[in-house]
């Protein structure tokens, strides 16, 4: 079969090229795969949803609960159908899978995130990939938001308000760009359908595109070397290659993670939407965004209310707060590769604790972005009674500054305890292997 | 030695081909972005859609007494949340539930709490007061304060207000406060007096809400 390939497709040369690719041989790795492998399954259990999904918000009777004759029970057909798809076998199933496995995909790209970046894999040459990368975690957030507005039960319907109200804070084009996104004013009579194509079409080609560039410029570089490569074969390339070695790991891995995920899909619920109701005036106690946005809902929380005018545009609190300041800490995370002006094309995955002021900066950014999400539970924490409304704002505001700069030191510290010790040992082994031929020479 | 010496013609190839994509790439470019026109829909202003206006009588928004006609007996420290009924061109009764923005909170407390900056003419005796219900920072519906009756806490992003002082933002991001909406006693019904007294959430200025009344007037009466 391979000879018949061969004549028409030249496979041996794609072998060649491609096939053969090297992988490194270090768990680590495997963090880019699961994402993938999640965009793999989220696209498949999508399309089994859509089928039964109705993209609409006219009002339809609820066949399950049909009301009385002079009352009858409308909602939205969005609503009725998630319902629909709950009720049909493994229907519920299916959504859990979808909704875990986008969490996961968030979940480990991020993770992947850090192993690149602690690891120093965003240098030079693969500065292109980092941004890239940045864009596909962008468009996956996004991805996931109009993801959980399409049952449109209240929880839904309160989410995209609050994304509706952060569009149109935008200044001088917010009213215009607000309408024009979400099918004209707030809950206008297209919205669904919308948001629906947002979803199903627009950003999941987006995804793919970006995923097809990531993959083949990773393919194109080659990965970063582990350090143990380093030893064994210096400037080589070093690892499995795809076929046919790789191959059946990633067929393993994949299986196993989606076994795994279903297992848990079958016992953990989520989103129950009939819990929620369909949308209502009524609001949520204590809603909440997905975690990968808390830290944009913790500054939200906890920035103070002001309000002015500049040329005809209004600058706000909420544009501030969930349009200038995310833009500012995903401008950081895109200007990460620029950080290293090294003109030497990097092969070496890099021990963290050789870069102190690098990891330690991480660890930092980790803290502050963990510390606005805790921020994010300010109603909770007041209602249980670890802070009041007179000091919440000022004890969360002193949190989200002194708690990423303790981390900073702290790692900085801790970095210089183990390199100290990693020296003592250095020393001492010297030492013994002096004294080991010493006493070899003496005999 | 040469009688022809070679000339540049006016326009290289390169040239040519460079302004050629640029031009194509504009007028590309253009002819995609005009199909954006269509993204925004055209507003067109229903009884459905408009905003609480005098003689509308405020029914309960609760799914189970929907419709029903709010009494004072209702009422207490706790909001009771309302929409406004008005009439249609036939001059049958139609809920004014479809722009989330009409949507109304109504607290009624003990006589002498509610005060200034509040406006207590558009109040019932000093005692009953009607806001508009959504969040002035991100448009979410504001709820009770669990821990203190009396005032509103926005589940959002932590907004607080005050409805016993013109619904006065007491902590957290609302730019502005809550819109009282002025009311009256009409036999046991709660009827509207006007529109909302200050711009409710979506309006950037208080000019734009005068014009939008006025608008509105213009095309409902």
């Amino acid at each position: 079969m391979n000879q018949w390939l061969d004549e028409r497709l030249h496979i041996s040369r794609l072998n060649d090229k491609f096939l053969r690719k090297a992988f490194p041989v270090h768990h680590s790795f495997f963090l880019g795969e699961i994402t993938l492998f999640s965009l793999i399954v989220l696209i498949i259990t999508g399309i089994l949803l859509a089928l039964s999904y109705e993209p609409s918000n006219s009002l339809v009777v609820n066949s399950f609960d049909p009301g009385t004759a002079d009352k009858v029970n409308y909602i939205p057909a969005a609503y009725h159908s998630a319902l629909k798809i709950n009720a049909m076998p493994f229907g519920d199933m299916l959504r859990r899978v979808h909704h875990w496995m986008a969490n996961i995909m968030v979940a480990a790209a991020v993770i992947h995130m850090m192993r690149i970046y602690f690891t120093g894999a965003f240098k030079k040459p693969r500065e292109i990939n980092w941004w890239i990368g940045m864009l596909l975690l962008i468009f996956a957030a996004l991805t996931a938001v109009t993801g959980y507005i399409l049952p449109y039960d209240n929880y839904a319907y309160q989410t995209v308000g609050v994304v509706y109200a952060i569009t149109k804070s935008v200044p001088w084009v917010g009213d215009w760009a607000s309408q024009a996104a979400f099918a004209g004013q707030f809950p206008g009579a297209g919205i669904i359908p919308r948001i629906y194509g947002y979803h199903i079409m627009l950003l999941p080609g987006i995804l793919l595109a970006l995923t097809g560039a990531h993959l083949l410029i990773m393919i194109k570089q080659k990965h970063t070397q582990p350090q143990y490569a380093k030893r064994l074969a210096y400037k080589k390339i070093v690892g499995v290659p795809l076929l046919t070695q790789q191959t059946p790991i990633m067929l393993l891995l994949a299986l196993l993670f989606t076994g795994i995920v279903l297992l848990f899909a079958a016992f953990i619920p989520v989103h129950p939407v009939e819990v929620f109701g369909a949308p209502s005036s009524t609001p949520i106690p204590n809603i909440k965004p997905d975690w990968y946005l808390l830290w944009v809902f913790g500054a939200l929380a906890i920035i103070p209310s002001f309000d002015f005018q500049i040329l005809g545009g209004t600058i706000g609190a909420e544009f501030v707060g969930a349009m200038v300041f995310p833009g500012i800490v995903i401008g950081l995370m895109f200007a990460v590769p620029m950080l290293d002006i090294s003109k030497e094309n990097n092969y070496y995955a890099e021990n963290p604790t050789d870069h102190p002021v690098r990891l330690a900066a991480g660890t930092a950014f980790m803290a502050f972005m963990l510390t606005l999400s805790l921020a994010g539970y300010k109603p909770d924490l007041i209602q249980g009674g670890v802070l009041t409304t007179a000091n919440a704002n000022a004890v969360l505001w002193i949190l989200v500054f002194v708690v990423p700069a303790l981390t900073y030191f702290a790692t900085v510290g801790i970095v210089r305890l183990i390199r100290a010790l990693r020296e003592a040992d250095e020393r001492d082994a010297a030492a013994h292997s002096a004294q080991l031929s010493h006493s070899a020479a003496d005999d | 030695m040469t009688r022809y010496k070679k000339q540049d013609p006016e326009l290289t190839r390169r040239k040519f081909i460079n302004a050629a994509m640029g031009g194509a790439a504009a007028i590309g470019t253009l002819s995609l972005i005009s199909t954006l026109g269509g993204a925004k829909p055209v507003f067109r202003l229903t009884p459905a859609l408009a905003p609480p206006m005098e003689g509308d009588v405020l029914v309960h928004a609760d799914p189970s007494r929907y419709g029903e006609p709010v009494k004072v007996s209702d009422l207490g420290l706790q909001l009771v949340r309302a929409w406004p009924q008005g009439k249609d061109k036939n001059g049958s009764p139609v809920i004014r539930d479809q722009d989330p923005t009409s949507v109304l909170a109504i607290f009624k407390y003990p006589a002498g709490q509610i005060q200034a900056p509040t406006n207590m003419e558009g109040t019932i005796d000093g005692q009953i007061v009607a806001y508009g219900d959504r969040c002035q920072h991100a448009g979410c519906n504001v709820g009770n304060n669990d821990q203190k009756p009396g005032l509103m806490n926005c589940p959002c992003h932590s907004g607080q207000y005050d409805p016993k002082l013109g619904g006065k933002v007491i902590g957290g991001p609302p730019p502005a406060p809550l819109a009282q909406l002025p009311i009256k006693l009409d036999g046991d019904k709660i009827v509207a007096t006007g529109f909302f007294l200050s711009k409710p959430y979506g309006f950037n200025t208080e000019d734009d809400w005068t014009k939008y009344t006025a608008q509105v007037k213009e095309l409902l009466s």
